[in-house]
């Protein structure tokens, strides 16, 4: 579905000097998938989850999606992408203050032309079991009842593409693996997700583990079987059986 | 439908940053408030000055007072001095002076039966219903020979009519003016209140011979009204006029005058600086609240993009391009001090109504008022809120989210 192609990012720094954040990064991520990127922080995983999620643009390479370049784009094309295509999840959840759940599910729609905003949101809201709370505001809400909320947000324009960006970091255990299983079930009802994370443990509930060191993808293995493998970058094109074997 | 929805949304923002709202909206409350007052009252003041000063003027007027001063410079000197027989001079050395009227006014109380009400009494010619444009509404006038014979007939305003007879007629009545009788023989035209608040129907007009001799027992008069055949003469008429008087009355040259003239000409320069003052100067202390308003929105509108920030990224990132997020600010700025000019223009006209009732004025069209409060406030919301849209659009999606 998505297919980035020795994509480089180089930030210059106030004093002119370039940081290399990402350098020839190759990555196929097929529909269906529920791919882990893992690395320590300054490895790179923010930068590339910005530029897979149209939110940055690359120095170099080719970003292609179902095909078609889309690093091309006009801005606002990008900006439909985002909206029609991708649902993001980020670790601090970025949930409107003094606005209720339901809400705060709604704001992709206001930038949609959809109609019946409410009955999607309110539909949105079920799919991550929070129909008791669609009222209450963030302030009102746990911290892994605020990340649902946040991921009915992502998932109410039933995008082809669910991008979280350390969605586990700010939440305690429990809460964690509430939100990882949620992730588990959406990807087995198909969807695909990308999952950006520092916690190895975290990253091992996907099918896939992509590995980033100093801007650089270093290790490629397939969590639920096959660990330890490290797989060719360019040819790993088929989608994988995506639910995890592995409990924790 | 995008569009309406973000307006909408804007709108809840609004809503939900109460304080920030209130403290935005003030800025345009005071001014908008402080616009419609002036336009809405300042119309209908300007309409009733036009009106007093045309029906005390008319377009040629000169009114000669006693006592010397300048109008509106302070108390005026001492007087005394002013004579029917200085006026008549003036009139038989001047051409061009088509007719004249001297005044002496006193208050007392007028009584009938067990009625008493305390009026303005005023002692004219048998001309002051030409010179001062009044009629009477029941009755007929006084003529030269009840001035001469000093006839003790009096004219009533409605006021004075109300208060001693009800719903009779008073005309062939007998009144008591102080100590003195006389003969009702006739009731004012209505004028209204003047600009001083007075209530011009609370007078009685009686001959100035009858006043001068039986109730003031001066030989002296307050005032006199000429009306001259061209207004266009009438500076040259007042200096000529000034001229007689100050030779009549022996005022060696550095001695102040003893008498004032103000010509119709000038009461319309005075009426002009005061519509300057109503329709400049506090339209102008409004504009200048609404700008204070203006800076004060945007300021705070700047604040609120700064801690907006990941708001703004996440819009961004769920699909809300540059020109979506520049509406939005832009939205939430101008409905804030729109919805700020609204109130300004219910609080205003409420102010307005109550200052026009104070001030005997009718007539108030809020209208005008309201439609420039509507346009003013938007507009001032919209500029203020220019400058935080467009840092708001700037920000990169990717650096906001950080």
């Amino acid at each position: 579905m998505i297919e980035l192609e020795e994509i480089s990012k180089t930030y210059k720094r106030p004093t002119g000097e370039p940081v290399v954040a990402l350098s020839d990064i190759s990555l196929r991520i097929e529909r269906g998938e529920f791919v882990s990127i893992v690395g320590a922080s300054g490895s790179g995983k923010s930068t590339l989850m910005n530029i897979i999620g149209l939110l940055d643009l690359p120095t170099a390479g080719r970003y292609s999606w179902d095909g078609a370049d889309v690093t091309t784009l006009d801005p606002n094309r990008q900006a439909e992408m985002r909206n029609k295509k991708i649902g993001f999840v980020f670790q601090a959840f970025h949930l409107l203050p003094r606005t209720t759940a339901l809400e705060n599910v709604e704001l992709p729609l206001l930038y949609s032309d959809r109609r019946s905003i409410k009955d999607l949101s309110r539909r949105a809201l079920e799919a991550v079991n929070l129909t008791d709370r669609i009222h209450h505001r963030p302030s009102e809400l746990s911290g892994g009842q605020q990340q649902r909320v946040a991921i009915a947000r992502a998932l109410v324009n039933e995008p082809d593409l669910l991008l979280a960006d350390e969605p586990t970091g700010n939440l305690d255990r429990a809460s964690a693996l509430e939100i990882i299983s949620i992730f588990q079930t959406l990807n087995r009802a198909g969807r695909t997700i990308v999952l950006i994370t520092h916690d190895r443990e975290i990253a091992s509930f996907a099918g896939r583990i992509v590995k980033l060191e100093r801007g650089c993808v270093v290790s490629h293995e397939a969590a639920g079987e096959s660990r330890a493998s490290t797989l060719e970058l360019r040819s790993t094109g088929q989608p994988r059986a995506a639910v995890p074997t592995q409990t924790p | 439908m995008k569009n309406s929805r973000l307006a909408k949304h804007s709108l809840q923002m609004m809503r939900r940053y109460k304080l920030r709202s209130s403290f935005m909206m003030l800025g345009s409350v005071m001014g908008i408030a402080a616009l419609t007052f002036v336009i809405s009252v300042g119309q209908s003041a300007q309409r009733k000055i036009l009106k007093t000063v045309g029906q005390m003027f008319g377009d040629s007027g000169i009114v000669i007072h006693d006592g010397g001063g300048e109008m509106m410079g302070g108390p005026r000197g001492p007087g005394s001095r002013l004579k029917i027989d200085d006026i008549a001079a003036i009139a038989k050395e001047l051409p061009g002076i088509e007719v004249w009227d001297p005044m002496q006014t006193t208050t007392a109380t007028v009584r009938h039966g067990g009625s008493a009400d305390n009026a303005i009494v005023r002692g004219e010619s048998e001309r002051w219903p030409q010179v001062w444009n009044r009629t009477a509404s029941r009755g007929d006038l006084f003529d030269e020979t009840a001035v001469t014979g000093s006839a003790r007939v009096a004219f009533i305003g409605e006021t004075v009519a109300r208060e001693l007879f009800g719903n009779d007629d008073p005309v062939g009545a007998d009144i008591q003016i102080g100590s003195v009788p006389f003969k009702v023989i006739g009731t004012l035209e209505p004028w209204g209140t003047d600009p001083h608040g007075m209530d011009r129907d609370n007078e009685v007009i009686v001959p100035i011979s009858t006043l001068m001799r039986r109730l003031t027992n001066v030989d002296t008069i307050s005032a006199a009204k000429l009306v001259v055949t061209d207004a266009a003469r009438s500076g040259e008429m007042k200096a000529e006029i000034k001229r007689i008087l100050r030779e009549r009355h022996g005022l060696a040259a550095g001695q102040p005058n003893d008498f004032s003239i103000i010509t119709a000409t000038e009461i319309r320069r005075m009426v002009g600086q005061v519509q300057r003052v109503l329709f400049f100067y506090l339209p102008l202390a409004a504009s200048i609240a609404l700008i204070v308003g203006g800076i004060v929105s945007a300021s705070l509108m700047l604040a609120s993009v700064n801690e907006r920030v990941a708001e703004i990224g996440l819009r961004r990132a769920v699909g809300a391009r540059t020109q979506d997020i520049r509406l939005q600010f832009l939205l939430e700025t101008t409905l804030t001090m729109l919805s700020g000019g609204l109130g300004g223009v219910v609080f205003g006209y409420a102010v307005a109504q109550l200052g026009a009732s104070r001030m005997h004025l009718d007539g108030v069209n809020p209208w005008p008022a309201a439609l420039f409060g509507i346009f003013a406030s938007s507009l001032v919301g919209f500029l203020a809120g220019v400058i935080p849209a467009l840092r708001a659009a700037r920000l990169h999606p990717a650096e906001a989210l950080r």
